[in-house]
């Protein structure tokens, strides 16, 4: 929990501290905006240079013989120089720079000599020249004023650019720590799944090599158990020809060499099986898928069969349906000749001796079939669950020799070709093998 | 000759008893008809009266000026330019783009809070720009434009 909260703690503090220094630069910003902004109360020091120019517009007139509108308008232009000073801005600034006692009153003083009123132009003179003393005695205050509210001014706009500044780099800084922490996580994670997905593959070549060294040890074991049987034919033939120490008579060689030869060929036959498993095993059979006629195919494996069947049984119990057409499927002779040989050989051992096998072939849009009823006793369903489970062996058959591997590179071969090898009971005893195969392009 | 009947009519305004209403305000030259026109306060009393309340740069609040629009007394004066130079009683000038007087609607200002503005005050004609209608007024080169104590325009 404490992790968990450390690990979204860093990043969330870094994306508020990044967002509000942003926001601080944003605020500086538009502090920054107002305060550039120049009003023309800002240009005090022209105001009261004009109030001043005024003043001296008016004792020129009086001191010349302007007539006396010429004076009104001059006296009227001083007193709305002097309103203004009064009016809000202007007053405020006055007295900010302590001026406002000095230059109080200033208009109200003006407006008690107005000519209007009949103000002889002596009195105004005399007051005239008394105004623009006291103007020209604060005129350098105003303008000392103005230039420290300018400078003040400057410096409170370099304050808030350098804050500004600051909280941009400061923004900055988070963002970069941010997306370095972002990335060390991101490559952390990375780095954690390649190792996950490793261990992952160790663990499972880990499972698929005992696998095989568990199957190995079995197929051995079978092995050395199926082969000690026809050894111990070969064993006790030779043993009776040369029993007695007389030449056996030749019936009696005919005999034991026929039993002899049938032993060898089912040791060949399971050195075969035991090297295409190994081959298959390791993926070292390349199907070579060509077009061909299964009937053909099935026809050529039925007279091999014939020529050499299985010990004690009756080749002539298979009986091929006769199909009008050929039936062209897209696969490996070989690997398909092995397969047929494979079902119809274990039709023969394990079936009653008189009860017939039929070979059928079908044709599907996609598909070559090729079935292989017999009525023997067929499987139970959990035989059935089993059948091409490596060296799984029916019941009831530990008589009859078997590798347990034959109906399991059955399949594999039919898959190999992108078929299949399926059992099913036979409707009215019996089994039902069916090997599929894909339908070739000719047909 | 016009000048001449206007002089006139001023002298006898002295003793007449609409005095006040011949008084010449505004004086147009340049290019305006004839060269030369005189508004007097009549002139501007029979133009369309506007009015808005707007704060301004030397005041505090938002006074409420009454008046005709600049470019009313233009039209009225037959101006034919880009821009006016303004010129007040004391002789400030200002040169102002016409198109201003187009774009906001410019007044020239006789009353402020609905008393006369006087030559002791920003009077007799204020230029003012509706301020706060248009954010982009609020600023020193427009607060220049505002020409108090106007007498003359001069039209180029």
């Amino acid at each position: 929990m404490t992790g968990l909260r450390a690990r979204y703690l860093w990043p969330g503090g870094l994306v508020l501290v990044c967002l509000g220094l942003l926001g601080l630069a944003a605020g500086q910003l538009v502090a920054l905006e107002r305060q550039i902004r120049v009003s023309a109360t800002e240009n005090m020091i022209w105001i009261f240079g004009q109030t001043q120019a005024e003043a001296l517009n008016l004792a020129l007139a009086l001191s010349g013989d302007a007539d006396p509108q010429a004076i009104q308008t001059r006296f009227d232009l001083l007193l709305s120089r002097l309103t203004l000073l009064e009016q809000g801005p202007q007053r405020r600034f006055l007295e900010a720079a302590g001026l406002s006692e000095p230059l109080s009153g200033l208009r109200a003083d003006l407006l008690r000599v107005d000519p209007l009123a009949g103000t002889p132009p002596e009195v105004l003179q005399a007051h005239v020249t008394s105004l623009i003393a006291t103007l020209r005695g604060n005129a350098s205050l105003v303008m000392a004023h103005d230039w420290q509210t300018q400078a003040a001014r400057l410096d409170r706009l370099g304050h808030l650019h350098r804050l500004a500044l600051a909280a941009v780099i400061g923004a900055a800084i988070a963002g970069l720590t941010l997306s370095a922490i972002l990335i060390d996580r991101e490559k952390r994670l990375m780095r954690a799944r390649l190792d996950r997905l490793r261990s992952d593959q160790l663990a499972s070549d880990l499972t698929r090599e005992r696998e095989q060294s568990e199957n190995h040890r079995q197929f051995a074991d079978l092995l050395a158990h199926q082969l000690r049987t026809p050894l111990a034919v070969i064993d006790s033939a030779m043993h009776r020809l040369t029993r007695g120490g007389k030449p056996a008579p030749p019936d009696l060689v005919a005999e034991k060499a026929a039993v002899t030869r049938e032993a060898v060929a089912r040791l060949v036959h399971l050195t075969d099986t035991a090297l295409l498993m190994s081959r298959l095993d390791s993926d070292a059979i390349t199907p070579r898928l060509r077009d061909h006629d299964l009937r053909e195919l099935a026809d050529a494996v039925i007279a091999d069969v014939r020529r050499a069947p299985p010990r004690d049984s009756d080749p002539s119990r298979i009986v091929l349906s006769q199909a009008l057409t050929p039936a062209i499927a897209r696969c490996d002779p070989t690997l398909t000749a092995e397969i047929l040989t494979n079902l119809l050989r274990n039709a023969l051992l394990y079936t009653p001796p008189a009860s017939p096998i039929e070979v059928e072939l079908k044709q599907t849009i996609s598909h070559v079939t090729c079935r292989i009823a017999d009525h023997g006793p067929g499987m139970t369903p959990g035989c059935l669950a089993r059948a091409f489970d490596r060296f799984a062996r029916g019941e009831g058959h530990g008589n009859v020799p078997g590798s347990g591997l034959g109906l399991t590179l059955a399949r594999h071969l039919a898959r190999l070709q992108g078929g299949d090898v399926t059992l099913a009971p036979r409707a009215g005893g019996g089994l039902l093998a069916t090997i599929s195969l894909p339908a070739g392009n000719e047909s | 000759m016009r000048h001449t009947v206007l002089r006139l009519i001023m002298i006898l305004a002295i003793w007449a008893a609409p005095a006040r209403a011949q008084e010449v305000l505004l004086t147009l030259t340049g290019a305006v008809t004839d060269g030369r026109v005189d508004i007097t306060r009549a002139d501007l009393a029979a133009l369309p009266q506007h009015g808005y309340a707007t704060s301004t740069s030397v005041s505090d609040g938002r006074p409420r000026f009454d008046g005709v629009l600049m470019r009313d007394l233009l039209a009225l004066a037959g101006a034919k330019g880009e821009s006016v130079r303004a010129r007040a009683l004391n002789d400030y000038v200002f040169d102002i783009p016409i198109s201003d007087f187009h774009r906001y609607d410019v007044l020239a200002a006789l009353t402020m809070n609905g008393a006369p503005l006087t030559a002791r005050d920003k009077g007799p004609v204020w230029i003012v720009y509706p301020r706060d209608d248009h954010p982009e007024l609020a600023d020193i080169r427009y607060d220049m434009r505002w020409v108090w104590q106007l007498v003359a325009l001069h039209v180029e």
